[in-house]
Parts: C-alpha cells; structure tokens; sequence
C-alpha cells in the first residue's frame, strides 16, 4: 500500500483534461485536509470542496431552540454532544442563544461523548427526566438504535435530530449545477450503510466516486481514483477504505435503524426540507420522545428572522458553494470565540476547520489551504 | 481524626498539630515559623510564583504535589537558574483525607530532594465543602542565577533552531485519561519531571539564546510567544516533532491537537544553527532524552507559526482559541 507521499506524487503526475472540483462530506475527511495541509500541496488544478459533512452545522435552527428551553425545564439533565453545547439559535442576544447560555443560567446541561453516557446518566438520577438531544448522522443515528434495541431507562426521552447523508449530496446532483466534478464519500457512513448507497452518484449522474478512510494517505488515494477515473473518463465507484467498509454494510446496524425509525423528510438547517433525509421514532417509543413528553417547552413569544443570522452563508458553506472565506462574515464578525453560524462551532464545521489551520479573510500568505 | 475540616484551618491546635505531623515532618522544621532566613550567595537571586489546580489530584506519572514542585523549578531552571528554595501554601477542602495530604506531601517531599530544594515556608488554609476543588498548591520558587548567564527572546536571531528534550502532549493526554473522561482508558504517563538537567546541559552550550517549558498551550503556544516577542517567523517540522503514538490517537479520537497540549517535564530551547546538533546531542545522552529533536526553526517573515507537515504543506499554528482542556495544570 502506497503512503500518502507516494500517492501524492502520482496525482502530480495524472494529467487532467480540465479543472477539477471534488466535494468531500464528511467533518474528518476536512479535518485530515486541513491537518495535513493537503490544499497546500496538490496541485493548482484540484480544488477541494467541504461539502454537507457537518452534522452539527445542518441542525435545524429550530430544533436547536427546543434544546435549548427543554434544557431550561426545572429538574431535567439535558445531555448533548459536546460539539452541540455552544451552537447558536437565532434569538436576540439578550435571550439564552446556546446550550453553554443555558448551562450558565442554571440548566442541567451535560456533554456526552456517547449515548452509553446518556443511559448511565439516566440510571444514575432515577428521580429526573433525563433528555439526550441526538443530532448527527448515519454513524450517531446507528449506535442510537442500537441503544433503543436494548431498552431505555424509563427517564431517559430523545430529542431526535438524525439525518442521511446521501440525499443531501442528491440534492446538489439534482440542481442546476452540482458544483463538483468528483466525490470522496464518507468511510464511516459507508461502513454502516454500505458503499452501494453511494452508486447512484456513478450510475445516474456519470460523478466518479471514491470511499476514503480518515488519515491522509487514505484520502489522497480516493482523490488519486477520482483524478484518474477523470482523467480516463471512466468512472466508477471506487472503495479506498476496504479494511472497513465491507460490501452491503454493516446488515445488523441497518437491521437496527430499520426497526426503530422511520424515514421522514426532514429540515437541514438554511437548506431547507430534504426528502427522506431524517430519521423519526417509531410510534412504540412515543412514550420517550421529548417532543411528545414535554409538549410545551417551546413557550414565549419568538420573533423569527430566518434559519441564519443576517448575512450568515453558512448554508452555501455547507452545500459546497462558497468556500468558508468567500462568507463575508468569516474571521470579521464570525470567529470561533464569537460564532456567528454553526460551521464556525464545530470541529467538523468547514468554517472552524480552515479557521483553525490558519486562514484568514485579510492575508493571502497564510498557510494555504 | 481522618478528614481536614474547618478547625484545621483556624490557627489553632488542629493547625499547629497538622503542620507538625503533616508538612514539618515531610519538610523539615523551618516550614512551623512565619518567616525564614536564607544564606547569602552568589550570584542573582530569580524569583517565581506559581499555582497548582489539577483535575484528578493524583495521576500516572505525578501529582499535584509533585507537580508543584516540577512547575516551580522547571520555571527557575529554564531562565537559567539554579533552584534552591521553595514555600508552598496550602488551601485545603473540608472533608479531604490527611492520609492522602500526607501522600502528597511526601511526593512534595520526594521531587524536591530530587531537584535539591529545600521547602522553608509554607502556609495552610481551609475552605468549607463544596467551595474548592480538593486541594489547592500556591508555589513560590527561589534560585540562583550565575551573573554570566543571560538568556531571552532579544537575543533569538532569524537561522536558530528549536529543540525540544522529548515527546509533547504526554501529560495533557495522561491527565485527560485519568479522569476516565469519554471512556477511555490507556496507560499513558504525564511527563511531570524536572528540566533541570536538560537546562544546566543548554546553559553549558555557547549559542544557547532562550529557554521555556511549554506548559499550558503546548508547544504550539511556546512558539507562538517566540514569534510575537521576535517578530520573526517560526516554521515547525511535523516530520521531527516527537509525538507518542497513543498520544496522537487519542488525539485523534477526540479531536485536540497534542501540539497545544501541556507537557509538564520539557524544555524547549532557542540556539545558535551552528550548535544544534551539538546540544541534541547532549540532552540525547541524559537519562529520558533520547526522544530530543530538533523540531523547527526561526525564519524572516510575518510573525505566524507555520507547520511544515509530513507531506510538505503548511498549517498555520494559531493562539489557542478555547481551552482544549480545561484545568489540566
């Protein structure tokens, strides 16, 4: 197996008919990108693309806002991925605008790194409510189900969040211009749901196709496959990520989801309802759906102004439109110390990402990204 | 009586008796009275001041004892000085063991004989439950300075190199696993040491310009200091950086960055391009310096710390933005 040096040097060494744009959709895919300075060093042809890979940034604004008054709930331990706690709703900032806001008045807000945390949590504190606000995607939905399948703690309710990953990227390929000319998808979400889901890309939209693991190495040789699939016009779905992501997928954990969730369409934060593209409980666990067990804690009066703050691109960021600097806002207004947006937040968000390796909005001669 | 409460805190005969038992015995007798004369000597007289908090108390590799003491010396010994007294004060939560205060006083004990200081003062005071986080360490630390001997950022050049005495972001990580946090485990060691020899070796190497110990923020905050005081560039080698494996996995796992991670027993050294491979030398040749490498250099340029990564690109080192871990050192 080559290293990432060696496959490096054989993208350098591929000529392409033409300039090409390769979307990633995955937070650790652009994590590793940035980490490895990997933009610095391909060549000036090659643009790669943070696409929908940030579970934290497509939350919708308004189930962040239920977190956040369900938190505020006298006698109930809130428990989140840390990654949610300071993502903010697009309230006045006289209001309580996050988690970590809430937390300081007072609510009981706990991260969790897993939802085994959440079920001991609730075991520990038989006498309270305990609500696990589950946002993220196939790879949190999964274990989540999982959870369910072994039973709940009576006091344990989900604020469930979950989404798929590929029809946002079928949304892209549905509009007038996809905007990417190649796709690395994602190793941990295809290790679950199986490379196969990611065909329809290759089949019905001609984009070659690439399953990357999460180091380096592994990613330079999905990019290596789409260049060259590029470069010989003969696409195909490409699996880079072999020693885990096994044909058909991981059967039990989609058995798993099957059983306890139904596919709803489902809200992406300033993108809008996708098709599908959420996942809901299934009636038999009505009775620990926080939506249904604390029906009134969306209360006071809410003078929305839309999924974002104003001037926030954050939803253009997240489908791959605008790159993090070309936002207005970035690294002025938005900083990691003060988020504006969610992609600023997270460590999976484009934005916080590309903030962290250095780029700034007012110098060309930062490290690259 | 097994728990410190209020009284031992109260200047009274809980008190007097704790000091006895506790800390005059671990410390010598001088710690009792309120003021402490030293010998004169040679040279200039440095001064530190540290505070100590950490969470769990006691840890692989150290404690919060023997992390006061490593703190307090590595701070004298970087800029040059050779430590010789420590005075420590105590602010104690009510309803903590004195079985385990004795411990750490005996780990206090231990790594000050180690780095040859002497405890003379020292003070105690109570908090009630609830309103402290188990124990406390105010350090001051004071040591002797050759006249000769005069380090500092001014004297950093563009060409000099950086080396460091050993793999960075093993105490974070230890400390972080200790806590059991996430559901990790591991077997990993904090580096809590004393620098004293890795510093007395660099102030023996001509071209030797600065010295740190990059604590709290890393590596990457210790280069960033270098940068703005100079107003020169620093360009760090990931190829030659030492990071333990585990390190960089759990690293990875959770999502830090080990370079912004505290280390608490090295020692980054600024020197002379002509003397670098000398003083990697020596620091490889003492005891737990054979992972000492030269990790970057000092380059014209905006005043930014650049990483050269394994594959050639580059990522900007920031300042830390938020705290990755929060109490830590």
């Amino acid at each position: 197996m080559p290293d990432a040096a060696a496959w490096l040097e054989r993208i350098r060494a591929l000529t392409l008919p033409h300039p090409v744009r390769v979307l990633n959709v995955c937070g650790g895919h652009e994590r590793t990108i940035g980490m490895a300075g990997l933009r610095g060093v391909l060549p000036d042809n090659v643009v790669l693309i943070p696409g929908p890979g940030c579970p934290v940034c497509i939350c919708p604004e308004e189930d962040i806002l239920s977190a956040i008054q369900l938190a505020l709930v006298p006698g109930v331990i809130f428990v989140a991925f840390g990654d949610m706690l300071r993502v903010p709703a697009n309230v006045a900032k006289s209001e309580i605008r996050s988690l970590v806001e809430a937390r300081a008045q007072g609510a009981d807000v706990r991260p969790i790194a897993s939802p085994a945390d959440a079920v001991a949590i609730a075991r520990a504190n038989p006498n309270r409510q305990v609500a696990f606000f589950v946002a993220g995607f196939e790879t949190t939905a999964a274990p989540v189900a999982a959870m369910l399948h072994e039973g709940l703690p009576d006091n344990l309710s989900l604020l469930l969040s979950a989404r798929r990953t590929w029809p946002a990227v079928a949304l892209l390929l549905n509009s007038e211009a996809a905007g990417f000319e190649g796709l690395i998808a994602p190793g941990h979400v295809a290790t679950i749901m199986g490379p196969e889901e990611w065909r329809f890309v290759v089949d019905r939209h001609g984009i070659p196709t690439a399953i990357a693991g999460f180091t380096a190495g592994s990613i330079l040789a999905a990019l290596y496959s789409v260049l060259r699939q590029i470069a010989e016009k003969r696409p195909f779905l490409d699996n880079c990520y072999s020693a885990f992501v096994r044909p058909a997928g991981n059967r039990r954990a989609q058995d798993c989801l099957a059983d306890q969730f139904d596919d709803i369409d489902a809200a992406w934060r300033g993108i809008g309802t996708i098709p599908a593209s959420g996942f809901a409980l299934k009636p038999h666990w009505a009775g620990h759906d926080a939506r249904l067990l604390f029906p009134n804690h969306l209360e006071g009066v809410r003078r929305r102004v839309g999924d974002m703050p104003p001037g926030c691109d954050c939803a253009r960021v997240v489908m791959g439109r605008i790159s993090p600097v070309e936002c207005r806002l970035y690294g002025k207004a938005c900083t990691p110390r003060t988020p504006v947006g969610p992609c600023m937040v997270s460590d999976e968000g484009a934005c916080r990402i590309w903030w962290a390796n250095g780029q700034r909005p007012d110098t060309a001669d930062a490290a690259r990204q | 009586m097994s728990r410190i409460t209020l009284a031992h805190g109260n200047g009274g005969r809980f008190m007097r008796e704790l000091v006895r038992d506790v800390f005059a015995r671990r410390f010598g007798g001088s710690v009792i009275d309120d003021a402490v004369g030293l010998p004169p000597a040679d040279g200039i007289v440095v001064v530190t001041a540290d505070g100590f908090i950490v969470d769990p108390l006691e840890f692989p590799g150290g404690d919060i004892g023997s992390l006061a003491v490593h703190g307090t010396v590595n701070d004298l010994a970087v800029s040059g000085a050779v430590p010789r007294w420590m005075t420590l004060s105590f602010i104690i939560e009510e309803g903590f063991k004195i079985d385990r205060l004795d411990r750490i006083a005996a780990s206090i004990a231990r790594a000050a004989a180690d780095c040859g200081v002497t405890i003379v003062a020292g003070d105690t005071k109570v908090v009630p439950n609830g309103q402290g986080g188990g124990l406390y360490i105010a350090a001051s630390g004071i040591g002797m300075r050759p006249v000769d001997v005069a380090l500092g950022m001014k004297a950093i050049t563009v060409g000099d190199c950086l080396l460091v005495n050993g793999p960075v972001g093993d105490h974070g990580t230890a400390v972080l696993l200790a806590r059991q946090a996430f559901g990790l485990r591991g077997d990993l060691r904090s580096d809590s040491a004393s620098v004293l020899p890795f510093a007395r070796a660099a102030v023996a190497i001509p071209g030797l310009r600065f010295m740190r110990d990059p604590t709290r923020g890393g590596i990457a905050t210790v280069a960033n200091e270098i940068s703005q005081e100079t107003g020169f560039r620093v360009l760090l080698d990931e190829r030659t950086l030492p990071i333990r494996e585990p390190v960089r996995g759990i690293c990875d796992m959770l999502g830090y960055d080990p370079l912004y991670l505290a280390c608490e027993g090295r020692v980054v050294a600024v020197v002379d391009p002509a003397r670098a491979a000398d003083l990697l030398v020596v620091w490889r040749g003492l005891p737990n310096g054979e992972g000492a490498a030269i990790i970057g250099r000092v380059e014209a340029g905006r005043p930014r710390v650049v990483l050269r990564t394994v594959l050639g690109g580059e990522r900007l080192l920031d300042e830390l933005e938020d705290d990755p871990l929060p109490r830590i050192c």
